[in-house]
């Protein structure tokens, strides 16, 4: 969930008023936003944002617009924007994609703007815009990559190409030396946290003008002359170059907006491409690609359980920035240039909630009588439970996931049937755990300083590989129990299991088993009905050794699901 | 001052009634007059003592000769010396290796014990060495081992009470430590006199005037029951304020007690458990739950793959193609999808499941209308292991479906958790996100300890959940963050301890 810092002074002028902190966490949650804090010295809120689909909050200008049509009723309006039907004049102003950009890179499109000198609020809020666009959502630049560049400087047309990584070069941003692209991922370190992106393609994308002069290496380096916007600056060119062309207009539109809100003046840009793109081969930028969503009210009014009137619906949208209309049957919504998070008639629903005040929906408790239950392993798992207490055993309860050494070393097994993490954060869990004596020895191992005797068991779930089920793996409900003292021995464990069984009423037989992980002639198989549904015996002193136990042990080890 | 007799133990009690004030006490004298043993003596004098009854007047050490095994086997065989006079009287003369090897003594003992036998004039060395007998009977030095052994064997020898011959023979024949080669053990004992203080006098007097005489009945045995001797005695009251020993009882862990009482609440509320194994897909971890497959949280940073096997051998139809196809345009639930190519490999990959929703959508297909459900299920995350973040935990969710659930009843559902669950006095709820549910709610709480905080997320499934798995009536779906109100339950502060291996820590742990 993206996070932005917010300047107070950019902020109040753009909400026309200031905020206490109380005041705005009574607002904020319009925005599915929330104040993470405020740093009075620097003039600095911070603020969560928690919808991933509305990449338009995630800056000062698009936080304070929501927050604005909300208090005003009033949905924002945006002059420059061409659609399929109508193209504003781009006054020579042009971006040509060439052919070879289809290798690594396909679309580019781009737009100016104007009007207002770049102070260091807005700068450093235009940098925190673009980081947020490209990270949340244009994954860590993937899919969409922006760069800002002094307009003033650049003679149109701009080019985008797929360029020879070898060949091209310029000198970047943040550097002296004049670096081709193959050069700039490797030594630059933006090349090296973005170089990946395009590095097993055959050409790189490269941005430049129509004399030549470098605007960048898009997705990873502006510049060091074009591509260096600073404060004072006031004409300025925004690209965008990515995979897919809605996030891309989407993005443009949402700077646009912001830029206008924030006083610019925005210069449409004509982008050509080579091929037949949803919206044609030439695209004037910024450009309202979103097509009208509806609703219908008999589904808006129960999914709300209210009877909203048609006047209350327009309101609610108003609130939200959004313009609707109403018949008979249907709310037909105009979707603000800024978004594009209407998948399904349900995201208009949501909208009249919020415009319409959660507070405004009454509470009722669902009428439907249903029967609760737990499932039969709980069930079975407590019977089991107050058969181990009331044999004088403490329930402990553990991590499932543990290491190589606990699980496979200590235990003097293979761990041929575990499952092992592909990824795991650290060695310390690396591996599901397969059973549940592990757990238990660990707890012997720490806890030295107990009082003895100790006498301990869990109730859990183990998991390992399985090749006949669908996932390759099973997961099982399992009792395990330990007891630790120096009376314990294989007599006693045998009572203890005889009891557990009786109470189980379950008949079971015992069978030699050969496992390391106990001694040899003092450990065997539990079978109900032919089939093994547990382990037990004393210990192996080799295994007590490796976890650096010095009391006799002995633990047991049953199924649960084999037996109710 | 009073003084409380009750408390005290019949050793005590029995001491003070017998001593009298101004005379001396011992060990011994409680011994012969008492039929205490040297235990018991201890027992009362430190009591006594420690109470002030009784003060010490003087110490002395006393040495006394015990006999050894040696000593024993001397006794009834003779000592060598009166061995070797008696063979010499009775069979003539022998050389001394005939001897040693006759009586099965070691050559030195021999040696020693002639020694003996030839100072006194009793024996001696004639030609041939062969030694003799000179005399009619042994000499008295040789004579006296037999009564001195003989004495020592009934009690311990008092130094100060044997004669000047006794005391010569014996100390040629004791030693302090390693006394296996001789006779006798010299032991020293220190001997304390004691004599009873002016409170011990009090204390006499208290238990004279309450008739108590330490011939009260201790524990009650069955033996004391069958043959009715209560009848005739009195019990000895025993002291209220001793400490406890402890006890290690058996014991539910208090983490899972507190779970167990939540799934009960969750069941009186109308609602059914379910479950499922640990390792899922990301089919059901995240596409089912129409999270689109290149969302960020479904990162190589945020859940655990499985090494090996990497992939589910398939995907449940019709399920899979329905949630395929709503990704890639909505298939018939309305949406428009996400709009990208939908990755049948990518959807097999094996995860460990990320979130307790998986179950809640597992659960959809089969789910009774109306119904409810829950699971308190356990999951993994891609975190670094703190205070607040587990590798593994437990998310406790659920779903309601019903013809006529909406958001009303989403609220009130809340409010129902918020009061049942949480013992919350107020609630509040604010828009949230979810990618599986539209509407999203969180509802926030004034809990009565914790103050106000996200009890949980909720919403109503989104229709490309439902309808793609078949369900065509609306869904509430909900989870509540637990582990919060489980820690300030059991007074702890930090996550990890709700799953420590500490068997101490456990034991210990109660609820508030």
């Amino acid at each position: 969930m993206p996070k932005i810092e917010v300047h107070e002074k950019l902020f109040n002028s753009l909400l026309g008023k200031s905020y206490s902190n109380a005041q705005l966490e009574e607002i904020l949650p319009v925005a599915k936003a929330e104040l993470d804090g405020h740093d009075p010295d620097e003039s600095l809120y911070k603020i969560e944002l928690n919808d991933t689909n509305r990449p338009d909050l995630w800056s000062t200008a698009g936080l304070a617009r929501q927050l604005v049509s909300y208090r005003d009723k009033i949905i924002a309006q945006y002059d420059f924007f061409s659609t399929s039907e109508e193209t504003l004049d781009s006054d020579g102003r042009t971006l040509i994609v060439h052919e070879s950009a289809k290798l690594v890179r396909p679309y580019s499109i781009g737009f100016a703007v104007t009007g207002k000198v770049i102070d260091e609020e807005i700068l450093l809020d235009f940098i925190q815009g673009q980081e947020k666009l490209c990270n949340n959502f244009g994954r860590k630049r993937k899919t969409i990559a922006i760069g800002v560049y002094r307009s003033d400087l650049i003679t149109y047309p701009v080019h985008f190409e797929g360029a020879d990584p070898d060949k091209a070069h310029f000198v970047p941003l943040h550097m002296s030396e004049d670096l081709t692209l193959r050069e700039i991922c490797k030594k630059h370190p933006k090349g090296l946290e973005f170089g990946s992106i395009v590095a097993d393609s055959p050409v790189f994308p490269f941005l430049y003008d129509d004399t030549g002069a470098v605007l960048s290496f898009p997705p990873v380096i502006n510049s060091a002359h074009i591509g260096a916007v600073e404060v004072g600056d006031e004409h300025l060119f925004f690209e965008l170059s990515g995979t897919g062309l809605d996030d891309l207009l989407l993005a443009a539109s949402i700077i646009a907006c912001d830029c206008a809100d924030m006083g610019f003046t925005i210069l449409p840009v004509r982008c050509e491409f080579p091929f037949d793109t949803k919206y044609g081969r030439e695209i004037t930028v910024p450009y309202y690609f979103q097509d009208p969503v509806g609703c219908e009210l008999n589904f808006l009014r129960r999914t709300l359980g209210e009877n909203l009137t048609g006047e209350e619906i327009i309101l609610a949208l108003r609130r939200m920035g959004i313009f609707a209309v109403v018949d008979e049957k249907m709310v037909y919504v105009t979707v603000p240039e800024y978004r594009n998070d209407f998948l399904h008639p349900v995201d208009i629903v949501e909208d009249v909630m919020i415009g319409h005040g959660l507070e405004n929906f009454a509470p009722e408790l669902p009428s439907d009588a249903t029967v609760g239950r737990i499932t039969e392993a709980e069930t079975f798992a407590r019977k089991v439970k107050d058969i181990m207490v009331g044999l004088g055993y403490q329930e402990m309860m553990y991590n499932y996931l543990g290491s190589r050494r606990e699980y496979i070393e200590n235990m003097h097994v293979d761990g041929s049937e575990y499952i092992q993490i592909a990824n795991p954060m650290s060695e310390n869990y690396e591996y599901v755990r397969p059973s549940i004596i592990p757990s238990l020895l660990e707890s012997e191992s720490v806890s030295a300083h107990a009082a003895y005797p100790h006498h301990i068991f869990e109730v859990g779930k183990v998991a390992f590989l399985d090749s006949t089920d669908n996932s390759g793996t099973t997961t099982r409900n399992y009792l395990g129990f330990l007891s630790a003292s120096s009376e314990m021995g294989f007599n006693q464990l045998n009572s203890v299991i005889a009891t557990i069984f009786y109470y189980l009423n379950h008949e079971y037989v015992m069978e030699d088993l050969d496992d390391p992980r106990f001694i040899a002639g003092r450990c065997g198989k539990l079978l109900c009905n032919g089939v093994v549904v547990g382990v037990f015996g004393e210990v192996h002193p080799a295994v007590l050794e490796s976890w650096g136990i010095t009391m006799p042990t002995i633990s047991c080890e049953i199924d649960l699901d084999l037996l109710h | 001052m009073e003084i409380d007799v009750r408390n005290l133990h019949p050793l005590e009690i029995r001491l003070l009634r017998h001593v009298s004030p101004g005379e001396t006490i011992t060990a011994q004298r409680l011994i012969d007059e008492l039929d205490y043993n040297i235990g018991h003596c201890n027992q009362a004098f430190s009591w006594l003592v420690a109470k002030g009854f009784l003060e010490e007047t003087d110490r002395k050490f006393r040495t006394f000769f015990e006999l050894t095994p040696l000593g024993y086997q001397q006794l009834e065989n003779g000592t060598p010396a009166l061995r070797i006079f008696n063979l010499l009287k009775e069979s003539g003369p022998h050389s001394l290796p005939e001897i040693a090897d006759k009586l099965t003594l070691e050559k030195s003992d021999v040696g020693s014990a002639f020694g003996i036998l030839a100072k006194a004039g009793s024996c001696r060395m004639k030609e041939g060495n062969r030694a003799e007998a000179i005399t009619n009977e042994a000499p008295p030095e040789v004579l006296i081992a037999k009564v001195v052994l003989a004495k020592a064997a009934s009690a311990p020898l008092e130094e100060s009470l044997l004669t000047k011959e006794e005391r010569a023979f014996v100390a040629k024949n004791s030693k302090k430590r390693g006394a296996t080669a001789s006779p006798f053990k010299l032991i020293e004992r220190e001997e304390v006199f004691y004599k009873l203080s002016e409170s011990g006098l009090e204390a006499k007097k208290a238990l004279l005037k309450a008739n108590i005489t330490g011939e009260e009945l201790g524990a009650v045995t069955p033996a004391i029951l069958a043959s009715g001797a209560w009848k005739q005695a009195s019990f000895r009251p025993y002291s209220l304020n001793t400490p406890p020993a402890r006890l290690i009882p058996g014991r539910k862990n208090s983490y899972g007690a507190y779970l167990q009482w939540v799934k009960d609440k969750l069941c009186s509320l109308g609602f059914e458990e379910f479950d499922g194994p640990l390792v899922e897909n990301e089919f059901w971890n995240g596409d089912a739950l129409f999270m689109p497959q290149f969302h960020s949280a479904r990162d190589i940073h945020d859940v655990y793959y499985l090494k090996n096997p990497r992939h589910a051998k398939e995907i449940e139809e019709p399920f899979l193609h329905q949630v395929a196809q709503t990704h890639e345009n909505g298939w018939n639930t309305g949406s428009r999808g996400w709009q990208y190519t939908f990755d049948h490999e990518f959807t097999r990959r094996q995860v460990m499941r990320s979130q307790g929703t998986v179950l809640s959508a597992k659960t959809l297909p089969t789910a009774k209308v109306p119904g409810k459900y829950f699971g308190v299920v356990r999951c993994f995350r891609y975190d670094q292991v703190d205070a607040t973040h587990g590798a593994d935990f437990y998310q406790t969710e659920g779903i309601v479906l019903g013809h006529d659930v909406n958001l009303k009843t989403l609220l009130g559902l809340l409010k129902m958790f918020a009061e049942e669950v949480a013992g919350a006095e107020e609630v509040k709820y604010v828009p949230g996100y979810f990618p599986f549910t539209e509407p999203s709610i969180e509802v926030h709480i004034k809990h009565p300890q914790l103050g106000w905080f996200e009890l949980g997320g909720s919403g109503i499934f989104r229709p490309e959940v439902t309808k793609a798995l078949g369900i065509d009536v609306p869904v509430l779906a909900w989870g509540l963050g637990i582990d919060r109100m489980a820690l300030m339950h059991l007074g702890l502060n930090d996550l990890r301890e709700l799953f420590t291996p500490n068997i101490e820590n456990v034991r210990m742990r109660r609820s508030n």
